[in-house]
């Protein structure tokens, strides 16, 4: 299985100076299932479709393996159908006039497969779907999800290299996504292809690929495993961007900070004095925790006074609204809350879980210290500085 | 410590810093140090513009665009360029009248035409008079269509779906069916030929009412009412009843409501019709012809089609350039007018309701009205027709008066057409050359429409699309009698390999295509816009080349667009005169001129039943469109 590589590809289309995608460099590793995560208009359809083909460079190049597909400085290109990948559209794209066998063999026929094999082929990929009952009918005669099994059979059928998937799951309804997502995970297990997979929903992203690449205005924000983007955002797009409920912002910065940001700044200069020009501080929301009695905060952690002004149930978890220092913080927690509103308490959180931005929201400057290298360190040497 | 941004950042890695790169930007620094990328590529313009062309051509797309391009170039733009041509080159036979050899430039055609003693009779006489029946017919139609658009969308008055698709017949009919309809009934004996029913029951009708200026105009505004009825009424059916309300409840009066709200909104819509119906009235040939011509009374169709049959190609050529001009404008003005409304679109907003408005005790007259303007635009003319062609003597109702003789009679006591009309070998002879010219030139626009539309979506190279869509809907501004004299002034010698086509059927087919295109080349793109890149791209993926990509996704999908883009065409041009009058020649005579010619030699009976057969194709042929598109006229408005 090949890896596909992207370098400083751009794209813009029709002479515009707007860049749809813009310098982008990614690696996506023999056997991954890469996620294109981003809001839309974003570039990552674009992305997706200049991998498959369907959409040309304005600039870089791009390369399957040790063969490069694309490259305007070379002016090699090879066109869509000649570089074997499987692309399932967003629209589904099943081909109205062709019956659901037609659509599903339609690969195999193109390449001339014995029909024997043929029919075994499409049968057992009918059937791993759940479609073989429906093989005569026409698309319009079938739902939404099980257009969406005959776009993903039809493209497994050839049993390509790479599969391409541009928001296949958007149009279905929330269980039947749910059995897709499974269904997809374990496709990839099974096939050990390499999957690029493209969406705006995070959940998506988190639940099913083995690395995440973020992208914002045509821009690759950061490439990692989906532990490494909620855990270590590189920047404040990407924090904010996953997480739900979002990240807790405090703005920093000259002009715009907030009341919470003064007990924030002190207690940052205390314990990480290396840290200059903050932009703003980002606090997971389950990293945030409330107690009534002071004794009980962890020693080393970041705390305050503060009042619960809501409780939510979400169905077996809570988020709590907090007011600090003038300032709203969401806390969620899966443990039933002994608070009520109007409580007065202390919010608290640890170092580790402390996320710095600098002031043009571009770096997380905690990462720069190896502030989160290691929790524990962290902690003690946070520890050892406040007591100081 | 690295810098601050992405910029820094990169140049630090391009120094091969890389061992201090932050874990979490681990990937992207491996694809920045794969082998032979440490120097970021940097493609010139020379490589831009090599690799642009290498995708350009990577399928047919583009060639066969160009190909298009080409054909559509020779078959549209060089005939009218040739006119232009005309007009200021002198003309064989004319050298000694001008004194300089034909060829040599001259204003010697527009001068006669626009500031000689005879420019009044040439060019400004017909001029005023093309534009008071073009706006007498369009104040007329404007008056009864406008209300009979709001009574068939938005009350509830009775039969008001019947009358939807009733009021529309004279739509599908050709314009100059009313016009022989009306001198079956109000000829006189100033000409010639059997006489008028009026006239037959000893009443006899003064000129003004039986030919020129006054039946023109109401014929014309009969067969322009539908215009109105369809646009107008579209844009009535879509008005948001909410919008109404807002005002309403605002405290605004009904005078308020109709006069600051639904007015403004809805006069973009009006005005679009107007003109359309305004560049229709510019080019029409057959009413005039028939009803003016007894008269000498002139329009620029008709003045045009006598200073060709005249030989006066120079002369033709000025007034043929001054009909498209008038169409140019009247489109050019439309295209702003459309441009200008869409500013207030409001269509597709969430829970727009269309309200009818009810009539209460005028239900009952309003219903009368329509029923009024059906039997005067449908009834009527078509019922006086089929009786003219089954009496003998006109007007005479008694029994024995009435005969099959002129459908399917045999030995007549004529001088020609012995034979009823169905049984005439000349008919038959005209309904084949009518099926197989506009039925090839129809398949061929339908055809090439579809490619238009393929390429237009398709191509990378836009400018090339742009050209295709512009060059095809160019012939729509050119009113169809000023393309023929194009035509004729292009192909009535051999230029270069292609050889005189005057006179062969070749000259009707290339007409009739580029004529057609604008309706073929707009359905096809629609037809391609609607079907989207993704079916297509769908098996690109999967590994087929672009010729099985044509032959088993592209064509099987559109196969009913196909069909539509030739049906329509067919249907027009089997109603289609101006064309015809002026390139067809005996050989090559089709249901239309044959009809033509019958009346010029007073075989009224005969005149009135090929008539009615070309007006039957044209509504069957309507009708089964519909039926197989499952559409409604008013989309595929225009033809």
């Amino acid at each position: 299985m090949p890896k596909i590589t992207l370098r400083n590809a751009e794209k813009s289309y029709g002479g515009t100076a707007i860049k749809a995608v813009r310098d982008l460099n990614l690696e996506i590793g023999d056997g991954e299932f890469m996620c294109l995560l981003g809001p839309s208009g974003c570039g990552k359809t674009t992305t997706l479709r200049m991998i498959s083909g369907l959409e040309h460079l304005s600039g870089g190049q791009i390369s399957v393996g040790d063969k490069v597909v694309d490259c305007v400085a070379s002016g090699s290109f090879i066109s869509p159908e000649k570089r074997g990948m499987g692309l399932v559209f967003q629209s589904y794209a099943l081909w109205p006039h062709m019956t659901i066998e037609r659509n599903t063999d339609f690969g195999l026929r193109l390449r001339k497969v014995p029909k024997a094999e043929r029919q075994a082929r499409v049968d057992k990929v009918m059937k791993t779907l759940g479609i073989e009952k429906y093989r005569d009918r026409y698309p319009s005669q079938l739902s939404g999800g099980q257009q969406q099994r005959v776009a993903l059979a039809r493209m497994l059928a050839v049993n390509p290299d790479v599969l391409l998937l541009d928001e296949p799951l958007s149009n279905l309804d929330a269980r039947l996504r749910l059995e897709m997502r499974a269904e997809l995970k374990r496709i990839h297990e099974e096939f050990k292809t390499t999957i690029v997979f493209v969406t705006h929903d995070q959940w998506e992203a988190m639940t099913l690929a083995t690395s995440i690449a973020v992208m914002s205005e045509g821009e690759l924000q950061q490439v990692g495993t989906p532990n490494e983007i909620y855990e270590q955002p590189a920047n404040r797009f990407v924090a904010e961007f996953v997480g739900s409920p979002p990240i807790n912002i405090v703005e920093m910065g000259e002009g715009k900070a907030e009341p919470l940001s003064g007990l924030v700044k002190s207690y940052l200069s205390k314990a990480f004095p290396q840290i200059d020009a903050i932009g703003s501080v980002g606090l997971r929301p389950e990293a945030l925790g409330f107690v009534q009695d002071a004794a009980e905060v962890p020693q080393g952690a970041m705390e305050g006074g503060a009042q619960v002004t809501g409780v939510l149930p979400t169905g077996g978890s809570w988020i709590i609204e907090l007011r600090a220092h003038d300032t709203k913080l969401f806390l969620t927690t899966h443990k039933p809350p002994v608070v009520a509103e109007g409580d007065q308490g202390f919010f608290f959180v640890r170092p580790e879980a402390i996320h710095v931005f600098d002031s043009h929201g571009k770096r997380n400057v905690s990462a720069d210290i190896q502030l989160r290298g290691d929790a524990e360190t962290t902690a003690k040497t946070a520890k050892a500085r406040l007591s100081a | 410590m690295f810098g601050r941004n992405y910029e820094e950042l990169r140049n630090a890695l391009r120094g091969e810093k890389i061992a201090q790169a932050f874990a979490f930007q681990r990937k992207w620094a491996d694809a920045m140090m794969a082998p032979g990328s440490i120097e970021r590529q940097h493609a010139g313009r020379f490589e831009v513009a090599r690799y642009k062309l290498r995708l350009a051509f990577r399928d047919p797309t583009t060639l066969i665009g160009i190909l298009a391009a080409l054909l559509f170039a020779y078959l549209i733009i060089v005939p009218i360029a040739s006119l232009l041509v005309d007009a200021g080159r002198v003309q064989f036979g004319d050298e000694r009248r001008i004194g300089t050899e034909p060829g040599g430039w001259t204003l010697y055609y527009i001068n006669r035409a626009l500031f000689s003693p005879v420019a009044s009779s040439l060019f400004w006489t017909p001029l005023f008079n093309t534009l008071s029946v073009a706006f007498g017919a369009i104040a007329i139609s404007l008056t009864i269509g406008g209300p009979l658009a709001w009574l068939v969308s938005r009350t509830d008055m009775l039969g008001r779906r019947w009358f939807a698709t009733a009021l529309i017949v004279p739509f599908m009919l050709p314009a100059w069916t009313f016009a022989l309809a009306w001198t079956t009934l109000f000829k006189n004996r100033s000409i010639g030929g059997q006489l008028g029913w009026f006239e037959a029951m000893g009443w006899s009708p003064p000129d003004w009412l039986a030919y020129g200026q006054v039946p023109i105009t109401i014929i014309l505004a009969l067969n322009y009412i539908p215009f109105f009825i369809l646009l107008f009424g579209n844009a009535l059916r879509r008005f948001d009843s909410q919008l109404e309300d807002s005002a309403r409840m605002l405290g605004a009066s009904t005078p308020t409501v109709a006069f600051r709200i639904i007015g403004p909104m809805m006069l973009p819509a009006l005005m679009s019709a107007i003109i359309l119906a305004f560049a229709k009235c510019i080019g029409e040939f057959g009413v005039p012809y028939v009803l003016g011509l007894p008269v000498n009374y002139d329009l620029l169709a008709t003045g045009l089609y006598r200073s060709i049959s005249s030989r006066q190609t120079g002369v033709g050529a000025v007034l043929a350039m001054a009909i498209m001009m008038i169409g140019i404008i009247a489109l050019l003005v439309d295209a702003r007018v459309v441009r200008e409304s869409r500013k207030f679109v409001t269509v597709g907003s969430k829970g727009a309701m269309a309200r009818r408005s009810e009539l209460g005790a005028w239900r009952l007259p309003a219903t009368g009205f329509a029923i009024a303007v059906f039997i005067v635009s449908v009834v009527l003319p078509l019922l006086t027709l089929v009786l003219s062609t089954v009496m003998r003597i006109p007007a005479n109702f008694a029994f024995s008066n009435f005969t099959l003789d002129y459908w399917i009679g045999t030995n007549l006591e004529t001088v020609a057409l012995r034979n009823g009309i169905l049984l005439s070998t000349q008919m038959w002879a005209a309904a084949w050359n009518t099926l197989w010219i506009v039925g090839s030139a129809s398949m061929c626009a339908g055809l090439l429409g579809l490619l238009v539309g393929y390429v237009v979506v398709r191509t990378p190279v836009w400018p090339l699309a742009a050209f295709l869509r512009h060059v095809t809907f160019f012939p729509y501004m050119v009113p169809g009698i000023a393309f023929a004299a194009a035509y004729l002034s292009l192909f009535a010698v051999q230029r270069g390999p292609i050889p005189a086509l005057y006179g062969t059927a070749a000259i009707l087919v290339l007409a009739l295509i580029a004529d057609q295109m604008p309706y073929a080349s707009r359905a096809g793109i629609s037809a391609m816009m609607q079907l989207g890149k993704d079916p297509e791209e769908a098996a690109q993926v999967a590994g087929a080349g672009w010729f099985r990509r044509m032959t088993t996704i592209v064509i099987p999908i559109q196969k009913g667009a196909l069909v539509t883009g030739i049906l329509l065409p067919f249907i027009s041009g089997i109603k289609g005169l101006s064309l015809f009058v002026i390139l067809a020649v005996p050989a090559t005579d089709v249901l239309t001129t044959f009809s033509l010619r019958l009346i010029d030699y007073n075989y009224t009976q005969a005149a009135n039943a090929v008539v009615l057969i070309i007006a039957a194709i044209a509504y069957f042929g309507t009708v089964l469109a519909q039926k197989l598109t499952k559409t409604n006229l008013a989309d595929g408005l225009g033809s």
